[in-house]
């Protein structure tokens, strides 16, 4: 680069500086929950998933591999099957509404919760439950899906390169007009046989995630309120409390 | 110094126990709405429902225990501000939340 860029790029990092485009894609992004039926054009998913093949990874591992699933009959019964199975989990985890009784299913759930903390937290707690309740949709009714599997004999830590790789798709995507949504739930089909032998998924590839794309209804994006975050900020020998979003309290 | 105390760290929170619970919350300036129900449509933990009848047809946040999640995705969506978050979700013992205040738009630095 020459000199005068390197200036040029100074001045448009001011502060106060208006939203460059990466930047308005960034802060705008939200994950969109309704879909119209229309298919997106195979070159437009095929542009999307060049952009995820050119994410950073762990000693350039390139753990990751697409599968993607654009037949509404196969959607459909993928999502009826993780229906099948958040009802079960339901049936023995949820106290609150399981015929099993509240004593019995809450020590069940007890346990469950320690082995599995973090897929067992209060949100995808409750999102079992209401997609078992069939109020919320597995797949949102989107016409595209991207499973991302992960090969597990990646570099280090796959599932950080996987997560690369699928923001670089979301973020693709929502810079030509699409909506996107990570669908963790598709971790669930590798539970059963079915699935995984219909997929073709074996060692050394494992489900990670799943990414819904279609185009949304309305306008879902737009930028939002999000919480304060601190940070700690070491410089010139002492550190100070930032708080990321606000004015910085001055002691 | 820990954050959380040794015993906060072995005990998961019961979900539905107000006293381990705080789900998101919702201002809704009812002034402003008109009762579209987009919102109620996109919300992932489905806790706004829409009730009333012609003018009074309005959006309310669930007061059971609603499953708000505090993504804001209906404050992006409703076209006429007429709902944001003014609460995170926080749930106690092990799940509590660390280092984070309130709301505050992106900001240019």
């Amino acid at each position: 680069m020459d000199e005068t860029a390197v200036v040029a790029g100074e001045t448009e990092n001011a502060a106060g500086a208006d939203w460059n485009p990466v930047e308005r894609v960034i802060l705008e992004r939200r994950s969109v929950r309704k879909y119209k039926d229309r298919q997106v054009p195979e070159n437009v998913v095929r542009r999307i998933l060049e952009a995820g093949r050119f994410a950073p990874s762990a000693g350039n591992a390139q753990p990751w591999k697409f599968i993607v699933i654009r037949d509404r009959a196969m959607l459909d019964e993928m999502e009826r099957d993780v229906v099948r199975l958040c009802k079960v989990f339901k049936f023995f985890l949820d106290w609150r509404t399981s015929p099993l009784g509240r004593s019995v299913t809450w020590l069940m759930a007890q346990v469950f919760i320690r082995i599995k903390r973090n897929q067992l937290h209060p949100i995808p707690f409750g999102a079992i439950t209401l997609i078992a309740e069939g109020k919320l949709r597995a797949f949102h009714g989107a016409p595209t899906l991207i499973l991302l599997l992960e090969d597990r004999r990646g570099v280090s830590r796959p599932q950080v390169d996987v997560g690369c790789c699928g923001e670089n798709i979301v973020l693709a995507a929502q810079s030509m007009g699409l909506g996107t949504c990570w669908v963790g739930f598709v971790e669930l089909l590798k539970y059963g046989l079915k699935w995984r032998k219909r997929l073709g998924i074996e060692f050394p590839y494992r489900i990670c995630e799943g990414i819904c794309l279609g185009y949304p209804v309305g306008n879902p994006q737009g930028m939002i309120e999000r919480e304060v975050m601190d940070v700690d900020w070491y410089e010139d020998g002492a550190m100070r409390k930032v708080r990321q979003g606000e004015d910085d309290v001055t002691v | 110094m820990s954050q959380f105390s040794f015993l906060e760290r072995l005990s998961v929170p019961t979900y539905d126990n107000d006293e381990y619970a705080t789900t998101g919350r919702l201002f809704i300036d009812h002034e402003r709405c008109n009762g579209c129900g987009v919102c109620s449509q996109i919300c992932p933990g489905k806790a706004i429902s829409i009730r009333g009848e012609g003018k009074a047809k309005k959006a309310y946040l669930d007061e059971d225990f609603p499953q708000c999640m505090s993504c804001n995705d209906c404050a992006a969506i409703c076209e006429r501000d007429a709902l944001k978050v003014v609460v995170a979700y926080d749930f106690g013992l092990y799940y509590k939340k660390l280092n984070r205040g309130a709301f505050a738009p992106p900001r240019r630095y």
